[in-house]
């Protein structure tokens, strides 16, 4: 049975135009009853439609946004930041360092795709953790949580902004590109694909963080989204985004795109489960792997590729 | 230390248990409604919320004590039972706050990785035992030899604690915080 996350199925959006496109409720419901999901069934039927059964694009608006403000509380409780800059610093420093950064003088973009409301962005920009020669991107293709990721960024005077729509279409290239819990969302050839587009532009290097697939993912997210998360939806989700998650095996193989050397960061032989929730496959240019290494420094020993792993894809 | 004695100790333990339990629920039911990056102040006024909504509602088994001792009639005796059943109350929360204060000073002093634990196996879990560990310390309250009247000021203090979050929450935090209720679309490409 596949697990399905219900945010995916109640919105839904034209992947060239943008635009938004109806989502009837009773097509939700057969999906997620005939994934065998009788619960997520529920909270779909509760949710508001028209006479004609299409849900309401503003209650559904409200709800992803109240969604995503809860699930943030999540990440600020797992430290995601500095999770991310623990590596990020170090892959920038590398770029830095090998000079390699398009043109020389142009500024580094960090861009971050299914950006939601941007609290990587704009934490990374409160705490200047990257320094300002790197410009902070968010791109996703909700309208709503791209709207209320720039009010909140706003509010706060942030510099960063962000962008509705496709993050490989935007009109300035990406230096790097990162992206917290999306990985799970690709299922079967799209992951291999979402790699391979990255490779394919001008961008040094990728760092894409997911749940570590581990036997205590699904337990552990049940009850941190139960003790955390009002919302059932939100519970809900959360234990199927970890029911989700891609071995390292199928990451590593996914992310072995030309041109890129792909590499994990604490895959689940090097690392306590407890302590490792989040972990990122990365993607370099083959020549940014021994400045990355150098700067990473002790914690480099936590990096690997696909030779030290092994294993068959799943 | 006679149980007549050690009256006013275990009962400012729990009472300065109830107030600091109150305070974090005052924050558990901000936390999550707000998306802003700096909330400091934001976090204080929530703490302070849910202090303020316990103390008011931790009267409540106060004056029940209080009345149990008032209409016994042997009140020496009926205070000395109160006693040994606020000993035995405060002993599984005594318990749990230390494992909460173990694991809070783990989060905000180790590395992120070991906060992560703090977290994952401390403060996750700990959040949603807390309603057990009020029926274990009612229990703990009559098996102590508080008797029935020391389970009800305890199942009264218990079901105290547990009403301040959803209060608070209900009162001021039921919306997230959003200053515009309806989200502005931005363009493809802006």
């Amino acid at each position: 049975m596949p697990h399905l996350e219900i945010s995916d199925l109640i919105t839904a959006t034209d992947p060239h135009s943008g635009a938004r496109l109806p989502v009837r409720r009773d097509e939700v419901i057969r999906r997620l009853h005939e994934a065998g999901d009788r619960r997520g069934a529920r909270i779909v039927e509760a949710l508001p439609a028209d006479r004609q059964g299409v849900l309401d694009p503003a209650a559904v608006d409200r709800l992803m946004i109240d969604v995503h403000t809860e699930l943030q509380r999540l990440s600020e409780e797992l430290r995601i930041g500095e999770r991310l800059v623990h590596v990020l610093g170090p892959l920038f420093d590398a770029i830095r360092a090998t000079a390699v950064s398009a043109g020389g003088g142009t500024p580094l973009r960090l861009v971050d795709i299914g950006s939601g409301l941007g609290y990587v962005i704009r934490w990374l920009a409160a705490h200047g953790a990257l320094g300002p020669d790197v410009e902070l991107v968010g791109v996703d293709l909700d309208s709503a949580l791209v709207g209320e990721a720039g009010r909140l960024a706003r509010a706060e005077g942030l510099d960063c902004r962000f962008v509705h729509g496709n993050a490989f279409d935007l009109p300035e290239a990406a230096t790097v590109y990162v992206s917290t819990g999306v990985l799970h969302h690709f299922r079967g050839p799209d992951l291999a694909e979402f790699f391979r587009a990255q490779a394919a532009s001008p961008a040094l290097a990728f760092c894409h963080f997911d749940i570590a697939a581990t036997r205590l993912a699904p337990v552990g997210a049940w009850v941190f989204h139960r003790a955390r998360m009002r919302h059932p939806l939100g519970r809900h989700d959360g234990v199927a985004s970890a029911r989700r998650a891609h071995t390292d095996e199928t990451l590593l193989h996914a992310a072995a795109a030309p041109g890129m050397r792909p590499l994990l960061y604490e895959p689940r032989g090097l690392a306590n489960p407890f302590c490792t929730t989040l972990r990122p496959v990365l993607g370099v240019r083959p020549e940014l792997e021994a400045p990355l290494r150098r700067a990473m420094g002790r914690a480099a020993r936590r990096l690997v590729g696909p030779e030290q792993l092994g294993g068959a894809p799943r | 230390m006679t149980a007549l004695g050690g009256t006013p100790a275990v009962a400012l333990a729990l009472a300065a248990l109830g107030l600091v339990d109150s305070a974090f629920s005052g924050f558990r039911a901000y936390a999550g409604r707000d998306a802003r990056i700096r909330k400091h102040r934001a976090v204080a006024r929530a703490s302070l919320r849910g202090l303020a909504v316990g103390s008011v509602l931790l009267l409540a088994p106060v004056l029940t004590a209080c009345g149990v001792v008032l209409t016994a009639a042997d009140r020496d005796r009926t205070y000395a039972t109160l006693t040994e059943g606020g000993i035995g109350y405060l002993a599984p929360l005594a318990c749990y706050a230390s494992a909460v204060l173990l694991s809070l000073a783990a989060y905000f002093f180790l590395p992120f990785r070991a906060s992560t634990l703090a977290v994952v196996a401390g403060l996750g879990p700990l959040t949603l035992l807390r309603p057990l560990v009020i029926a274990a310390a009612c229990v703990g309250s009559f098996v102590r030899g508080g008797g029935v009247a020391s389970l009800l000021v305890g199942t009264v203090a218990g079901a105290a604690v547990l009403c301040v979050e959803p209060l608070v929450h209900r009162h001021w935090y039921s919306a997230a915080l959003r200053s515009d209720p309806t989200p502005a679309s931005v363009p493809a490409g802006a």
